[in-house]
């Protein structure tokens, strides 16, 4: 019974944690579209919430890779998942404070690690072909084969159209980008909203509700994931909807589409291999390259060093604030009462960073990219 | 080493699909366009020839862009 009502928190907390990415990378997948007027804000912002959620359905391969692949299911505990999930959101709201770059992705990743090691050893972590092979270097290629495909992509695009009278070519570019917004908001959705498919399943086979022998994710936890992280788009929207598109460089409908094509078939063939990416990282290094070539000055190459002080410091950190968390937990023995504890501490600290941060944040200032990394 | 760890196959597959789907269909694409701007070009210039034939460039292009498109998410789906 106990047991259920950890589970219970674990789903609870592992869908909020959805929500909050949805929440926070809409400004990813949108923001080129709006920022090139391809699409009003409005409309993006509806169209992101519904491909995302189709996306989840797509495809389960990173939800396998996040509930076996990284961390051996049979030797992982109830707790060590809530404090995985719970080290991965406190990572995530002290980079949003004080505004580090970071990754929801691998924060949660780090945060499952560092839980487990803590909590059933370093037998139970595929350090090599998990950790090492799934994801870290998948994480390095990623934004740096989006950044070639777009700059490849943008330089063809402009010896196809370039001595074309500028008006129609916009128009048409403006169009495309109603297909590749499309198909990045369906990436994001297919790629990060099973993460989260992952960890609520590694809890339920965890607690024994569903056998490792016959190891499948719920059709009830897709919905669920879907629908939160569909949600935590359309909630997000409106707040850092500038984000990506300007601060990094102003961009023409024409980089807008490479961009976004690029960043989206990166992140559907991962997902297609169950390789589970930062999808922030994957479109920033999309939008990178897509500036660098046309013009190396036009780019804001402290959001490019940004990304790779995100890739050095969120896994460790992250793992670091996982096992604290979960070593937190425990004090209060193997019962529901250390999760609701901890999760009720976690909320008390959210509110009083909201509050500060809104305190501090004048009026109509935008968060800046770090704060929305995913 | 990093071969021992990594699934190279995999890797592979993601790095060449990106770089065909990626650069090829956007290619496709400014085809599309091309072929769109210069039969409005030549259609105003009272050129129906060239107009007609620039015109199917770009519905063909179009169309290679749109099965690209079906086939990606089908492939993903399966």
């Amino acid at each position: 019974m106990e047991t259920d009502l950890i589970v219970v928190i674990v789903v609870v907390t592992a869908l909020a944690f959805d929500f909050t990415n949805g929440f926070h990378d809409t400004a990813n997948v949108v923001a080129t579209s709006v920022s090139t007027r391809a699409m009003s804000p409005r409309l993006a912002v509806g169209y992101a919430a519904v491909l995302n959620f189709a996306g989840a359905f797509i495809s389960l391969e990173v939800a396998a890779t996040i509930a076996n692949d990284v961390v051996d299911p049979a030797a992982v505990g109830l707790l060590a998942v809530f404090g995985g999930l719970v080290g991965a959101i406190a990572w995530n709201l002290i980079t949003w404070y004080f505004g580090l770059p970071s990754s929801s992705s691998h924060a949660l990743i780090g945060g499952m690690v560092g839980a487990v090691l803590v909590a059933d050893g370093a037998s139970a972590i595929s350090f090599d072909e998990g950790v090492l092979g799934q994801v870290m270097v998948p994480a390095v290629v990623a934004p740096i084969l989006a950044f070639v495909v777009a700059g490849a992509a943008i330089l063809v695009l402009y010896r196809i159209v370039g001595r074309l009278h500028p008006r129609p070519v916009t128009a048409g570019f403006r169009f495309g980008q109603v297909i590749s917004g499309g198909l990045l908001a369906l990436a994001h959705g297919t790629n990060d909203a099973q993460k989260t498919m992952g960890v609520i399943t590694l809890a339920l086979v965890a607690n024994g509700t569903i056998a490792q022998a016959d190891f499948h994710v719920p059709g009830w936890v897709v919905v669920a994931a879907a629908t939160a992280i569909a949600l935590g788009t359309y909630a997000g929207g409106w707040r850092i909807i500038r984000t990506m598109g300007s601060r990094i460089h102003k961009m023409d409908s024409a980089q807008g589409f490479a961009a976004q094509g690029a960043g989206a078939v990166v992140i559907l063939a991962a997902s297609k291999v169950g390789f589970p990416l930062s999808t922030t990282h994957t479109i920033s290094g999309a939008v990178i390259g897509s500036g660098a070539a046309k013009r190396l000055s036009a780019v804001r190459w402290g959001v490019a060093g940004n990304i790779v002080v995100a890739w050095v410091l969120t896994l460790p950190a992250a793992a670091v604030f996982g096992a604290l968390t979960y070593s937190v937990t425990r004090l209060f023995g193997t019962g529901a009462a250390g999760p609701l504890i901890v999760l009720g501490l976690i909320l008390a600290a959210s509110a009083l960073m909201f509050v500060r941060r809104a305190q501090q944040r004048a009026p109509g200032q935008v968060p800046t990219t770090a704060e929305a990394s995913g | 080493m990093i071969a021992s760890i990594v699934d190279t196959g995999d890797l592979l597959q993601v790095i060449w699909v990106s770089l065909a789907a990626g650069i090829g269909v956007t290619a496709v694409y400014g085809l599309a366009i091309f072929g769109a701007a210069r039969a409005l070009d030549l259609g105003r210039a009272g050129r129906s020839g060239g107009a007609t034939l620039f015109g199917a460039l770009g519905v063909a292009a179009m169309a290679v862009v749109v099965a690209a498109v079906v086939l990606g998410v089908v492939v993903l789906a399966e």
